[in-house]
C-alpha cells in the first residue's frame, strides 16, 4: 500500500493503516526521542504526544510534501518544545564546549553503573537541541547528508560542518572524562 | 592548539567518510602522523561514529500498544452529547429570564415596572377576593350544620333552662309560703 492510500485511509478511521503506519515510523521517532532526551520514560510520552498530534493533524498534511520529512517535522518540533518547556528539570544538561565539564560520577551514579549506551546518550542529551537531532540523523538513523538537509532545509555543507562539530564536541567530551 | 590543529579537526568527519579530495586526505594523513593531540581526536571520533550506531532501539512492547490505539483512545476521549440542546435556545431562556427580572425587581424600566406591577398586585387582590369568599361560604357553612344538626340539642338545651327557671320559681315561692 502507498503512502497516500494509507493516509487516506487513516484519515477515514482506518485501524488497520494507522497500524501500518505505526510499523513503519514508530521505531524512527521513539529512537529521535530516546537518544534526545537520554530518558526512557520522557522518550515514551513524547513519542506518543507526536503521533497524537500526527493523527489530530493528518487533514493538514499536503501531499506534494514527504511524509516522512513532515513526520520529522513534528517530532523535531515537539522534542524541542518539550525540552525547552521542562529546561529546569533538564539543567543537568549543560551544552558540551571545553569549558564546562560534564562532570565526575556521584556515588549514586555509580551505584547506578549505567551502561556506556547510557553514558553516550547522555553525553549527547548535552548537544545543542539542532546539533543533537543532525547527529541523531546521521549517525544513529544512518540518513545520508542530502536527506537531512532536506529535512532541515540548509545546506549540504552545513550538515556536514555541523555532524563534525557534534562528533568533536562528543570526543572532547569523551577524552576529559577519560571514557 | 594552533592553526593546522583547528584546520584539521574541521576536516576529521569528512577524513573519516573517506569524502575529501586526494589532496586533502594526503594532508591530514600526514599532520595525523605527526600530531597525537588530533590522532587521539580521531581515534575517539572513529569509536563515537562505531558505538553511536548501536543506540538504535526497538519500540517497547507496551509503547507500541499505546501507539497503536490512539485512535480509539481519542475517539473516547471525545465530549459526549448527553442530550442535543441547542446552544442558542438556552442563551435565549436565560436572556429573557434575566430581563423579566430587570423589568420587575428593578427601577432600569419605571414604566414597564409599573405595568408589571400593577398586573402582580390586581392578581394578589384577586387572591385576596377569592380568598374572602372561600372563608364566607366555610362560615355560612358552619351556621348551615348548625342550623341543620344541631337544632334537637338546642332545643333539649333550652327546655332544661326553662325547667330549671320555673323550678327556682317554685323554690322561691314555696320559701315564702313557708
Amino acid at each position: 500500500m502507498e503512502t497516500a492510500e494509507i493516509l487516506a485511509r487513516c484519515k477515514n478511521g482506518d485501524q488497520e493503516a494507522w497500524n501500518m503506519m505505526i510499523n513503519s515510523y514508530s521505531k524512527s521517532v521513539y529512537n529521535i526521542a530516546l537518544n534526545f532526551f537520554a530518558e526512557r520514560d520522557i522518550a515514551q510520552d513524547v513519542t506518543q504526544e507526536i503521533f497524537i498530534k500526527i493523527y489530530h493533524n493528518l487533514d493538514k498534511f499536503r501531499e506534494e510534501k514527504n511524509f516522512s520529512s513532515w513526520i520529522f517535522t513534528i517530532s523535531r518540533n515537539y522534542c524541542i518544545d518539550y525540552w525547552r518547556k521542562n529546561k529546569k528539570y533538564f539543567a543537568h544538561t549543560q551544552e558540551l564546549d571545553e569549558k564546562i565539564s560534564v562532570g565526575k560520577p556521584t556515588p549514586e551514579e555509580n551505584l547506578i553503573n549505567e551502561s556506556e549506551i547510557d553514558q553516550l546518550r547522555k553525553m549527547i542529551s548535552r548537544l545543542d537541541p539542532d546539533l543533537r537531532l543532525i547527529l541523531i540523523l546521521r549517525d544513529i538513523q544512518d540518513l545520508s547528508y542530502q536527506e537531512i538537509a532536506k529535512k532541515f532545509s540548509v545546506p549540504e555543507g552545513t550538515v556536514k560542518s555541523r555532524i563534525n562539530r557534534a562528533r568533536l564536541k562528543l570526543a572532547q567530551a569523551f577524552m576529559r572524562e577519560g571514557i | 592548539m594552533n592553526k593546522k590543529c583547528r584546520e584539521i579537526e574541521s576536516l576529521l568527519s569528512a577524513y573519516l567518510e573517506n569524502d575529501l579530495p586526494k589532496e586533502e586526505l594526503e594532508s591530514v594523513s600526514e599532520h595525523l602522523q605527526g600530531c597525537s593531540v588530533c590522532l587521539d581526536k580521531k581515534e575517539k571520533m572513529e569509536e563515537i561514529i562505531l558505538r553511536l550506531s548501536e543506540l538504535q532501539e526497538e519500540v517497547p512492547f507496551f509503547l507500541k500498544n499505546r501507539l497503536l490505539n490512539i485512535p480509539e483512545m481519542i475517539e473516547k476521549t471525545k465530549p459526549v452529547k448527553l442530550l442535543y440542546f441547542p446552544k442558542w435556545l438556552a442563551a435565549a431562556i436565560g436572556t429573557i429570564i434575566l430581563f423579566l427580572n430587570l423589568f420587575y425587581f428593578t427601577n432600569i424600566f419605571p414604566p414597564v415596572h409599573r405595568e408589571v406591577h400593577s398586573v402582580v398586585s390586581s392578581i394578589e387582590k384577586i387572591f385576596v377576593k377569592t380568598g374572602g369568599w372561600f372563608e364566607k361560604i366555610k362560615e355560612s357553612k358552619e351556621l348551615l350544620f348548625f342550623t341543620f344538626f344541631n337544632r334537637k340539642s338546642v332545643e333539649v338545651k333550652e327546655n332544661k333552662v326553662s325547667q330549671n327557671l320555673a323550678n327556682e320559681k317554685d323554690f322561691v315561692k314555696g320559701g315564702r309560703n313557708g
